[in-house]
């Protein structure tokens, strides 16, 4: 099928009308407006047969989505930076009540400063919410990944809501040629929605979410951090049965990997920063330097493992957060550290870099000066790249 | 037609199972009952956070036959709305009620926004607010509290009876009526012991503690919770009660020689009251004495001719008219059925380990409490310099004579207690078994001269010159253990006297459905400001203009709430109803009480009974007569402190809230 040039909000509204979720609910906040804009044109035109909630507050969206995943049927809302934090108290909820809700997050920085621009802290700051989380580079990976959230999110053994964290403006608001897949073939791949432990019927009456005392609460957190890690599995095996139908895959669905074969160097980051870095590491490679990229896509669960084993001999690493743990490092690069002290992957020197907060540009320059950094040994544990 | 029929079409099925956990007389899960009745089988649920969802659903078991959906505490109509479009998606919609369940936090307050919400995108539910709130705290089951009857275990206290309080005003002794008793659960206990006292609380339990205000700065008392008390702080603590009267014995059945088993009689006659010899008599008897009633027989541990018989001989002719010979040479014995009988009546009939001094010792004069303690030291006392000791294996005995010397202004020490292991040589032979036995010392308390040294003395003891008060420092609080507690509620000062520490009665928090004026421990009732100080919310209004079909309905009153419940399902949008449940810990009512409270709120027009339909308001249920509120207030402790003018201040707006009910009642116009 032929390409067609969209934006990316409307590459996840064209995702998500294929997955037909039943119920969607909505809160504006820039910049995620525009996926349910599109989302909701599909509706009013009757192409797409959905209950669209036009909630007060985001509160109520992730709420509304958890009272109908409950009641049985496929869900879906997109939020973003402030929206994402008033939902904080239902992101719990929906994980613990092992609802697997797929909602799109357009990446935003959080106030106070108030600032609409993209960074990762929003999202970052849900990480151990319980929500399975994947970062994309492009407006045709934010597509295929919807399609695959929804195969992870309701496979048995996992059972856990996804969240889609897409950059705000920078790839929200991009046009780009995206394939739009058939709806055969999405039909194909993700079967119809079958609750198997969620759903309220008079027929067989159950009781969801019920009040847990100190001796079962512990073991409910242990299945949802068990699920958790069981998706690593899982999405792998989706992202290669995805690669087989659709044609296109990203890295082994956890990692994607960059020039990484002969590589001395490297660079880890999440999001559309990868694409230029993919340039910056052409240009370094011209220069003798044999760098490389490990891009990650599932950030939570931490695919660890599959890291430690990519960067396994590697002379540095140069790891570039957007977002900050304030008065410590960034967080991608404290679980990077953490991943590679398994005493297998020998990695030399770790340096990481915060840059790009409150939608800073991202340059070639600030990648380059990354890698030079950790190259020559000028890299700390947290160097702002202004 | 069948019963069944008759009770307005009413299933017999339960949708709400009974076992669950709410409390005793909970109106709530009696309404939710009736709820589910009027919607059936093909019901769903969302629920708010709350009582309701913690007493109904305790992992693995659930009170539900119905299913059913719990998100967060102000998500029941959020949650509902996801549910309501759901099941159109399923094609469903038509087949199946919907409700929101929620208390009035979640619909007052935390949870209006959801509800506006979608009210306003007009889902189709119900949503029913069950409207009450409050928490509270409480003491351990073996807790003695002072009262005009004497030393009553907390567990024995009776509505109305009047218990010793501290005067926050005057500093005075008072006595004040109890108006209510709450069984509060298992809770985590813990003991406060200062030097002279000993008494076990939940961590948030308030006591009266000194707080010192610092140079030139008058001192002032508060209350603080058990769990923000320090060791060194200063609580009250009760030093000496008024002096009582003679107290006057019940006539027990007098046997007559030829009665049915009845041969051992010895005419004696039994006192009508006591007396100073009489009770020294029986603190001797409660040292050293014992009664088998069967055998008719009375004794005494005490060897003849000794300085302690001969008392008891003397003692004896002074009380029973009638002289009393010694055969035996180590023990005294008296046969006769109508004294040991007369002696149980007195509550002295129990065995060595269980032995206590009865509530109604007490009571008495101060020249005849002192007298049975006489009696007691010449059984199982003795004397070091100008300190007393008593020693006895009963520790309820040692706990309830610390009490009562306390009570005539002694100063008591602590309880001590010891193990000897068997076989310890003790009173002349090797014990048979390990013994436990406790002793507490005492002496007379000194009247500090607080004219020499006012500011010292009132240093050492803020109440110096308090005539039944005196502050002591706290001097260790520690973990007991989890076990059942009570609380009590007491009139005007909110205090009572428990285990001679002054402790203050109940608390409840404030929520957006708290009436004006009701005490919460958010909203305390002090000087300035007298409980809360607003009046509630009118949700129904407030959801009437959002269109919704509204009513207001009653736990008391369950066919009228089943009609009304029955009226909003049919509608296409969310509907609202308030049901007015009374909660037993939270209003401070007996358990039995909770639907005469509920018809109260009804018959004085506290909480009419109303639906407002299409915009227009409609009356539903008329009182014959409006009774005036205080029927409704006075049985409710959050009520207690309140002044006429504050009563009439309520009557007032109750009254004028009713006259605009009946006035729009009347006009039959569309208000929404």
């Amino acid at each position: 099928m032929a390409k067609q040039v969209i934006e990316a909000s409307q590459a996840v509204a064209e995702a998500v009308k294929l997955c037909s979720p039943s119920v969607i609910a909505t809160y504006p906040i820039t910049p995620q407006t525009h996926i349910v804009e599109h989302i909701a044109d599909f509706v009013s035109n009757g192409d797409f047969d959905a209950e669209i909630i036009d909630t007060e507050s985001e509160h109520s969206s992730m709420s509304a989505c958890i009272g109908a995943q409950g009641t049985g049927v496929r869900t879906f809302t997109a939020t973003a930076s402030q929206g994402l934090a008033l939902m904080h108290e239902m992101l719990f909820v929906a994980s613990g009540m092992r609802l697997p809700i797929v909602m799109a997050v357009a990446n935003r920085a959080l106030s106070a400063p108030i600032n609409i621009w993209n960074d990762h802290q929003d999202s970052i700051s849900e990480r151990d919410s319980g929500w399975i989380q994947l970062y994309v580079e492009s407006s045709q990976e934010a597509f295929d990944t919807i399609i695959q959230a929804y195969k992870i999110a309701e496979n048995k053994n996992v059972l856990l809501p996804v969240m889609v964290c897409l950059d705000g403006f920078t790839l929200s608001h991009v046009w780009e040629p995206v394939e739009i897949a058939k709806q055969s073939k999405v039909n194909s791949f993700l079967p119809k929605y079958n609750p198997i432990h969620a759903f309220l019927d008079p027929k067989k009456p159950i009781t969801q979410g019920p009040v847990s005392y100190p001796d079962t609460y512990m073991h409910f957190k242990k299945m949802q951090h068990d699920a958790m890690k069981e998706s690593i599995d899982i999405i792998k095996k989706v992202n290669s049965e995805f690669r087989g139908k659709f044609k296109r895959g990203y890295g082994d669905g956890l990692i994607e990997l960059y020039r990484m074969n002969d590589a001395d160097y490297a660079l880890i980051g999440m999001g559309t920063l990868c694409s230029t870095a993919r340039v910056v590491i052409d240009n370094l490679r011209k220069e003798g330097i044999k760098a490389g990229m490990i891009k990650v896509k599932t950030y939570r669960p931490f695919p660890s493992e599959a890291i430690s084993k990519a960067a396994k001999g590697l002379k540095g690493i140069a790891v570039i957060d957007r977002d900050i743990s304030t008065g410590y490092e960034g967080a991608l690069y404290s679980d990077t550290r953490s991943a590679l002290c398994d005493g297998k992957s020998e990695v030399g020197t770790i340096s990481g870099f915060i840059t790009g907060l409150g939608g800073r540009d991202i340059t070639p320059q600030h990648i380059e000066k990354a890698l030079k950094d950790m190259i020559f040994g000028k890299g700390t544990k947290e160097d702002w790249l202004f | 037609m069948t019963m069944k029929d008759k009770i307005n079409n009413l299933s017999t099925e339960e949708y709400f199972a009974s076992g669950h956990r709410a409390c005793a007389g909970c109106a709530q899960s009696l309404a939710v009952r009736h709820v589910l009745k009027a919607s059936g089988k093909n019901t769903i649920v969302a629920n708010a956070t709350g009582c309701l969802e913690v007493f109904s659903t305790p992992y693995p078991q659930t009170a539900w036959r119905i299913p059913w959906i719990h998100a967060a505490f102000e998500t029941a109509a959020s949650v509902a709305s996801g549910v309501d479009k759901a099941l159109v998606q399923q094609n469903k919609r038509d087949k199946i009620n919907l409700l929101a369940f929620a208390g009035d936090g979640g619909t007052f307050d935390i949870g209006l926004q959801a509800l506006s919400g979608a009210a306003e995108r007009r889902h189709k539910f119900t949503f029913v607010c069950y409207d009450n709130g409050a928490y509270m705290n409480c003491l351990s089951l073996d807790s003695l509290i002072m009262t005009k009857d004497g030393l009553k275990r907390i567990t024995d206290i009776q509505l109305g009876q009047e218990v010793y309080a501290f005067d926050q005003k005057t500093g005075d002794l008072a006595l004040k009526r109890c108006t209510g008793i709450f069984d509060n659960g298992i809770k985590g206990v813990f003991e406060l012991n200062t030097l002279h006292h000993t008494i076990k609380a939940t961590s948030n339990h308030p006591f009266l503690v000194l707080k010192r205000d610092g140079r030139g700065k008058p001192h002032c008392f508060i209350w603080k919770e058990l769990g923000h008390i320090k060791e060194n702080d200063v609580v009250v603590v009760l030093k000496k009660t008024r002096p009582g009267k003679s107290f006057e014995f019940k006539p027990i059945k007098i046997s007559k020689k030829g009665d049915y088993k009845v041969n051992k009689i010895n005419n004696l006659t039994l006192p009508k009251k006591s007396s100073e010899d009489f009770m020294e008599f029986l603190g001797l008897y409660l040292g050293d004495g014992w009664i088998r009633p069967q055998k008719a027989e009375t004794g005494f541990a005490l060897p003849k001719n000794t300085k302690e018989s001969n008392r008891l001989i003397y003692l004896y002719k002074r009380s029973f008219k009638q002289n009393l010979i010694q055969k035996d040479k180590n023990y005294i014995y008296i046969y006769s059925i109508n004294l040991s009988r007369f002696i149980d009546s007195l509550g002295f009939g129990r065995g060595a380990k269980n032995k206590i001094i009865p509530d109604w010792v007490f009571t008495l004069t101060d020249s005849e409490k002192e007298a049975f303690i006489t009696g007691l030291m010449s059984s199982d006392g003795y004397k070091i310099g100008n300190s007393n000791r008593y020693v006895s294996a009963s520790y309820d005995l040692l706990r309830t004579l610390r009490l009562l010397l306390q009570t005539i202004g002694y100063q008591v020490g602590k309880i001590h207690q010891q193990t000897k292991k068997k076989g310890t040589f003790c009173v002349y032979r090797n014990l048979l078994e390990d013994s436990t036995y406790g002793y507490i010392c005492f002496s007379k308390k000194r009247i500090a001269d607080i004219s020499k040294y006012p500011s010292q003395t009132k240093q050492r003891d803020f109440l110096a010159d308090n005539e039944h008060f005196s502050t002591e420092k706290v001097t260790s609080i520690k973990f007991v253990k989890d076990e059942p507690t009570l609380d009590l509620r007491v009139e005007e000062e909110h205090n009572f006297v428990a285990d001679g520490i002054v402790v203050h009665n109940t608390g409840v928090q404030r929520s957006g459905a708290t009436p004006k004026y009701a005490e919460t421990t958010t909203t305390p009732f002090g000087k300035k400001i007298h409980g809360k100080t607003e009046f509630r919310k009118n949700m129904p209004f407030i959801m009437a203009s959002h269109g919704c079909y509204v009513a207001t309905a009653n736990a008391a009153f369950p066919h009228d709430l089943i009609s009304k419940v029955k009226k909003a399902l049919t509608k296409d949008s969310v509907s609202y109803i308030q049901v007015f449940v009374p909660c037993i810990p939270g209003w401070g009512i007996p358990s039995n009480l909770s639907i005469e409270i509920a018809k109260l709120a009804f018959k004085t027009n506290m909480y009419p009974m109303f639906e407002i339909e299409d915009g227009v308001v409609r009356i539903t249920n008329r009182p014959s007569k409006a009774s005036p509120i205080e029927e409704f207030l006075s049985p409710q402790g959050r009520f207690k402190h309140l002044t006429k003018e504050e009563i009439a201040e309520l009557q007032a707006n109750v009254d004028s809230e009713w006259n605009r009910l009946v006035k729009l009642d009347d006009a039959q116009i569309r208000i929404f």
